[in-house]
């Protein structure tokens, strides 16, 4: 019986690119210090950068659950505004002590694994293998295109999730505008942004609740910055399926048709 | 008779390459030359800070989340509440970060991110090898899809080659 493999040829071990009809998966050079720091804002957005997206769907919603159980985020808001006994009163011991173990973890693990991937994308890169540019399914299409990285941005900043989407990276997508509708609701953001907007400013911090809340600068950036830096990576992608198909095809003497016009 | 055109790598030069095999001008008449960009493995690790722009979002990206955090929590004890501080916050880390980024790779680059931006840039070079009658077909097919220049080398009766960029 013939095994579905990623790459069915054995002297192709390594590839840079693997695509279904929903996302396009791929390895890239990363900064690990970039990642790294993702990984702090969130556990589980390292991982993503990283298109580990089960470990990095995990570790997220662990971070959500933990969290506002243990009332990290209210704990932090208190204490860097100065009330200690707030911050105190507000964290729950019985949550809190779960969270420490995995969230250096995480860290170190999104450092480590970049480290890694960082290398193997020179060799998958130097290896050359054989690029998908079409996919369609049953219920979906995807193909490799030029795509406009700031376009994404704008997109993702109207409401996040859009860039994955314009780029047809639908987990990313999905994931993205799922956890914004849960965090923008449970922090009663867009309540305070009727009362800010009206100028009434002491409604807004009344409504807001800032365990939820402190989610959302990290998410907001983070689905722009991603999908930005993906649509930049399908363009290069795009461009080397190209390269290798028209030295494939469109080559068959190039040497003779530039002595050919040489002679002229 | 060849006609020299480039191209940016793009779904129209294929559907250029297509269209002119329709046409008759068969595939081995044809010759593609994609050019390297400088996204290579040797030099990949100096690589990120060229041409594509991503790590001029890297430490704004960095920066915009943490200042709009600051904001969105110190707005809790100043005048104007946490959205307005979180948004003044993710403005300011996102130019702050920007600006760090791009004085670092100026001055590593010099002028070398403003040409990259400001231009497009020739990916692709294809040389088709025709017959005279093919030539305005040709030429036009070319154009229509979007080639960024193209040259006619005529046959050695004519004497010369004329440009046309």
């Amino acid at each position: 019986m013939k095994t579905k493999r990623l790459v069915t040829n054995y002297s192709q071990r390594r590839t840079i690119h693997h695509s279904a009809s929903y996302h396009d998966n791929l390895i890239t050079y990363r900064n690990p210090w970039v990642v790294a720091w993702w990984t702090a804002a969130l556990p589980g957005f390292g991982h993503l950068m990283l298109c580990k997206y089960i470990t990095g769907f995990i570790l997220f919603a662990w971070e959500v659950f933990v969290n506002v159980n243990a009332g990290i985020n209210a704990a932090i808001v208190y204490s860097m505004i100065g009330d200690f006994e707030a911050a105190k009163e507000i964290l729950d011991p019985n949550w809190l002590f779960f969270y420490a173990g995995v969230y250096v973890f995480a860290i170190w693990d999104s450092y480590r694994r970049t480290v890694d991937l960082n290398r193997l994308y020179v060799l998958a890169y130097r290896e050359n293998s054989p690029l998908a540019p079409f996919k369609i399914s049953s219920l979906e299409i995807n193909y490799l295109n030029k795509r406009k990285p700031w376009v994404t941005v704008i997109f993702s900043a109207f409401a996040p999730g859009l860039g994955y989407l314009y780029i047809n990276r639908l987990p990313s997508a999905f994931f993205t505008i799922i956890w914004w509708v849960i965090i923008v609701y449970f922090s009663r953001f867009n309540e305070a942004v009727l009362y800010t907007m009206i100028g009434d400013y002491s409604g807004a911090i009344a409504i807001l609740d800032p365990q939820w809340l402190l989610f959302i600068p990290s998410l907001y950036v983070f689905s722009m910055f991603d999908s930005y830096s993906y649509t930049v990576e399908l363009n290069k992608v795009f461009e080397k399926e190209q390269a290798n198909y028209l030295q494939k095809f469109y080559q068959c003497n190039p040497s003779e048709t530039l002595t050919n016009l040489n002679e002229f | 008779m060849h006609i020299i055109a480039t191209f940016e790598y793009s779904t129209s030069l294929e559907l250029a390459l297509s269209e002119l095999e329709n046409t008759g001008i068969p595939k081995k008449k044809i010759t593609a030359f994609p050019l390297d960009k400088r996204v290579e493995p040797g030099k990949l690790f100096d690589s990120m800070h060229q041409s594509d722009g991503i790590s001029l979002f890297d430490l704004a990206a960095v920066f915009g989340a943490i200042f709009m955090l600051l904001g969105t929590i110190y707005g809790y004890v100043l005048k104007l509440g946490p959205i307005l501080w979180g948004l003044f916050g993710l403005i300011f880390g996102l130019l702050l970060g920007f600006l760090i980024d791009y004085t670092i790779y100026k001055r590593k680059l010099g002028k070398k991110i403003k040409q990259n931006k400001k231009e497009k840039i020739s990916e692709v070079v294809i040389i088709i090898e025709c017959k005279d009658h093919e030539l305005e077909k040709t030429e036009k097919i070319l154009w229509s899809h979007a080639a960024l220049g193209l040259c006619k080398v005529s046959t050695p009766r004519n004497s010369g080659s004329s440009f046309r960029i």
